[in-house]
C-alpha cells in the first residue's frame, strides 16, 4: 500500500531542500560580507526578489508534476471504473491502492456488494415468486379443463370456460417468461452449466403443445430436425426454442405457415424458425430485441419473447440473424459456436 | 389401476382427482410425505403421482424409502421448480417421469396411462371415435362393423391408439412396431398410415400428419 503524501513528499522533498539550501546560502553570504551600505542592502533585496521570481515558477512547475504523479492511482482507478462492463458488480482491487483512497475504495466496495445482493435478491425474488404462481396456476387451469369436459355441451358456460382457460394460459405464459428472465439475465448465468444438448431432441420435447397452438389457427407447422449438438443449458435452450416458436406461431394468420429447422452448420449448430408473418422491416430489426417491443398491438404478448431469446443467446455466445423468408415472413436463426462433433448418441433424456 | 396422488395444494389436488376419475381411474389422495409413505406400504398401487414440495416428508424422501423397500411401482414427480438439479436428482432416487406444473392435464393423464402401461397388462379393449381394437382377439371393428388390417397396419394402429392425441414421431412408430434388427423405412411408414387411412375414413377418427415429424391421431373434430 503506498501513500499519495509520501509519493507527494518524494517529489517535492529535494526542490524545497534545494530552495532552503539556496536561501541559507544567500543569507550566509550576506551575513559574512563586510560592507553594509545603503547599496549593498538594494542589492541584497533585488536578488532576493529575482531568487523568489525564479524559484516560485519552478516550485510551481514541481508541484504541478508531483501532484499528478500523486493523483496517478486515482487516475486508474477511474478508468478502471469507466471501462467495466454494466452487469460487473465484482469489488474493485484494494491492493495497490494508496492509502487515502483507501476508506473511499472500502465504500465504493461496500456499495457495489450491497448492489450486487440486491440484485441476486431481486433474481432470487422473480424465481421464487414464480415459483409460488406455479402450483395454484396449476390448480386453476386443472379445475378449468375439468369444468370445460363437463360443460363442453353447453354452448354458454363452454365459451366462458375458454374464455378463462385462455387467460389462465396467459397467466402462466407471463410467469414462465418472467422465470426465464430471472435465470436468463446474463449476470447470473453460470458457464459451469453448459452441457452438450442435443437441439433436435429439445425441440421434440415441446412438440405436442406447438402442434395443438398451430392447430388452433389452422397453421401448417413443420418441422425439419437433424441431429443437432451444441453446448448450452437444456431449460434456456428450450425456452430460446419455445418463445421464437411461439412468436412465429402468434404472428401467423390463419392458415399460414411455420416451419422449425435445426441443422450442423460447419461452424456449428443452427436453429431457426421460418414464420409467414407479415416480414419485419430492416429499420425495425435491431429494435424488436429490446424489453416490451411490440410490433402488432392486435398480438397478444408481453414483448419479453425476443429479449429472452437475444439474452440466453448471448449467454450462449450464439448470433442471431434476421432474414425475410423466400415466400414471406421471417426466418429468425441462431447460430451457434462450435461443432460439437461425434456421433449423435441417445443422450439421457432431458 | 389404482393411483395414488400425493398433493398438498388442495385445489390442484381437487382438480387432478377429478380429471383422473373423468377418465375412470380410481385415485387415492394424501397431502404429505407421511401419509403416502404409510399408505403405499400396506396398499396395492398400480402409479404414484408425487410433488415433490410437500410439508414435512418430502417427495425425495418418499421415493427413496419406496426403492429401499425394492418397490418398483412407476412414480411420476409433478414440481414447480424445473432446475436441473432436481430433475436429475429425482431420477436418479428411481422417479420413472418429471412433469413440471403447470401441465395441460391430458399431457398428464397420457404419461399416468403409459406409467399404467408398464405396470399392468394392457387393456383388451381400445377405443377411440367409432374405432376399437380388441388387443386379444386382434380384431379391429368400425361402427360395430369388422375391418380387415395386415399385421403390420394392425401394429401402426395400436400404437397410434395407445398414443391417442400425442404427436408420434415416425422413428417413435418404426421403434414400437418392430423388432430389433428389422428394417423399415420412413416410406414404408407413409404408406402404412396412408392405407390405414382410407380404411378407418368413416370412424369419426383422423390421424394428422404433422410434416416433416410424423403424425396423431385423434378424434375429428365435429
Amino acid at each position: 500500500m503506498t501513500s499519495i503524501r509520501v509519493r507527494l513528499l518524494k517529489w517535492l522533498l529535494l526542490p524545497l531542500l534545494v530552495v532552503n539550501l539556496a536561501g541559507a546560502g544567500l543569507v550566509y553570504w550576506l551575513a559574512w560580507s563586510p560592507a553594509r551600505t545603503a547599496v549593498d542592502q538594494a542589492r541584497i533585496l533585488m536578488d532576493m526578489v529575482w531568487l523568489e521570481a525564479v524559484l516560485v515558477p519552478v516550485l510551481a512547475v514541481v508541484i504541478w508534476l508531483a501532484l499528478g504523479r500523486g493523483l496517478l492511482p486515482l487516475k486508474k482507478m477511474t478508468a478502471d471504473l469507466e471501462t467495466r462492463s454494466d452487469d460487473d458488480l465484482s469489488a474493485l482491487d484494494q491492493r495497490h491502492v494508496p492509502l487515502e483512497l483507501s476508506p473511499v475504495v472500502t465504500a465504493i466496495n461496500r456499495l457495489l456488494d450491497k448492489v450486487q445482493q440486491d440484485a441476486k435478491a431481486q433474481q432470487n425474488f422473480l424465481a421464487n415468486m414464480a415459483h409460488q404462481l406455479r402450483t395454484p396456476l396449476a390448480g386453476f387451469r386443472t379445475q378449468l379443463e375439468w369444468l370445460l369436459q363437463k360443460h363442453i355441451g353447453e354452448e354458454e358456460s363452454a365459451h366462458s370456460i375458454a374464455l378463462m382457460t385462455s387467460s389462465t394460459e396467459r397467466m402462466i405464459r407471463q410467469t414462465n417468461q418472467l422465470l426465464t428472465l430471472a435465470r436468463a439475465e446474463p449476470a447470473k448465468f453460470e458457464k459451469e452449466r453448459l452441457r452438450v444438448v442435443e437441439l433436435n431432441r429439445l425441440v421434440e420435447e415441446s412438440i405436442q403443445h406447438f402442434v395443438e397452438q398451430a392447430h388452433r389457427k389452422n397453421i401448417d407447422l413443420g418441422f425439419n430436425l437433424q441431429p443437432t449438438r451444441v453446448m448450452g443449458d437444456h431449460f434456456l435452450l428450450r425456452d430460446l426454442i419455445d418463445n421464437l416458436i411461439d412468436n412465429a406461431i402468434r404472428y401467423s394468420p390463419q392458415d399460414g405457415k411455420v416451419t422449425v429447422s435445426s441443422l450442423h452448420g460447419k461452424d456449428g449448430g443452427i436453429f431457426s424458425v421460418e414464420d409467414s408473418g407479415p416480414g419485419i422491416a430492416p429499420s425495425e430489426q435491431e429494435l424488436i430485441f429490446n424489453r416490451f417491443r411490440r410490433l402488432d398491438d392486435s398480438v397478444a404478448g408481453n414483448g419479453l419473447g425476443l429479449a429472452i431469446v437475444r439474452d440466453i443467446a448471448k449467454d450462449h455466445g450464439a448470433r442471431i440473424t434476421v432474414e425475410p423468408a423466400a415466400a414471406g415472413g421471417t426466418v429468425f436463426s441462431v447460430h451457434f459456436p462450435f461443432p460439437i462433433l461425434g456421433a449423435p448418441s441417445r443422450l439421457p433424456p432431458g | 389401476m389404482h393411483i395414488l396422488l400425493v398433493e398438498d395444494d388442495s385445489v390442484l389436488a381437487d382438480g387432478i382427482l377429478r380429471i383422473f376419475k373423468g377418465h375412470g381411474m380410481v385415485v387415492d389422495v394424501v397431502q404429505n410425505g407421511s401419509d403416502a409413505d404409510a399408505l403405499l406400504q400396506r396398499t396395492e398401487i398400480s402409479v404414484v403421482v408425487l410433488d415433490i414440495g410437500l410439508p414435512g416428508m418430502d417427495g425425495f424422501e418418499v421415493i427413496r424409502r419406496l426403492r429401499a423397500r425394492g418397490s418398483n411401482i412407476p412414480v411420476l414427480l409433478l414440481t414447480a421448480r424445473d432446475s436441473v438439479q432436481d430433475r436429475v436428482y429425482g431420477l436418479e432416487l428411481g422417479a420413472d417421469d418429471y412433469l413440471v406444473k403447470p401441465f395441460a392435464t391430458q399431457e398428464l393423464v397420457a404419461r399416468v396411462r403409459a406409467l399404467l402401461r408398464r405396470s399392468a397388462p394392457q387393456p383388451l379393449e381400445m377405443h377411440l371415435g367409432g374405432l376399437s381394437l380388441n388387443t386379444s382377439s386382434r380384431r379391429a371393428k368400425i361402427n360395430g362393423k369388422a375391418i380387415e388390417l395386415s399385421v403390420r397396419e394392425w401394429a401402426v394402429l395400436e400404437y397410434l391408439l395407445q398414443q391417442a392425441s400425442r404427436v408420434v414421431s415416425r422413428q417413435q412408430i418404426i421403434d414400437a412396431i418392430l423388432p430389433w434388427g428389422a428394417e423399415l423405412t420412413l416410406n414404408a411408414v407413409e404408406v402404412y398410415i396412408s392405407r390405414i387411412r382410407l380404411k378407418i375414413a368413416d370412424a369419426g377418427i383422423e390421424i394428422r400428419t404433422i410434416r416433416g415429424f410424423g403424425y396423431m391421431l385423434e378424434k375429428t373434430e365435429a
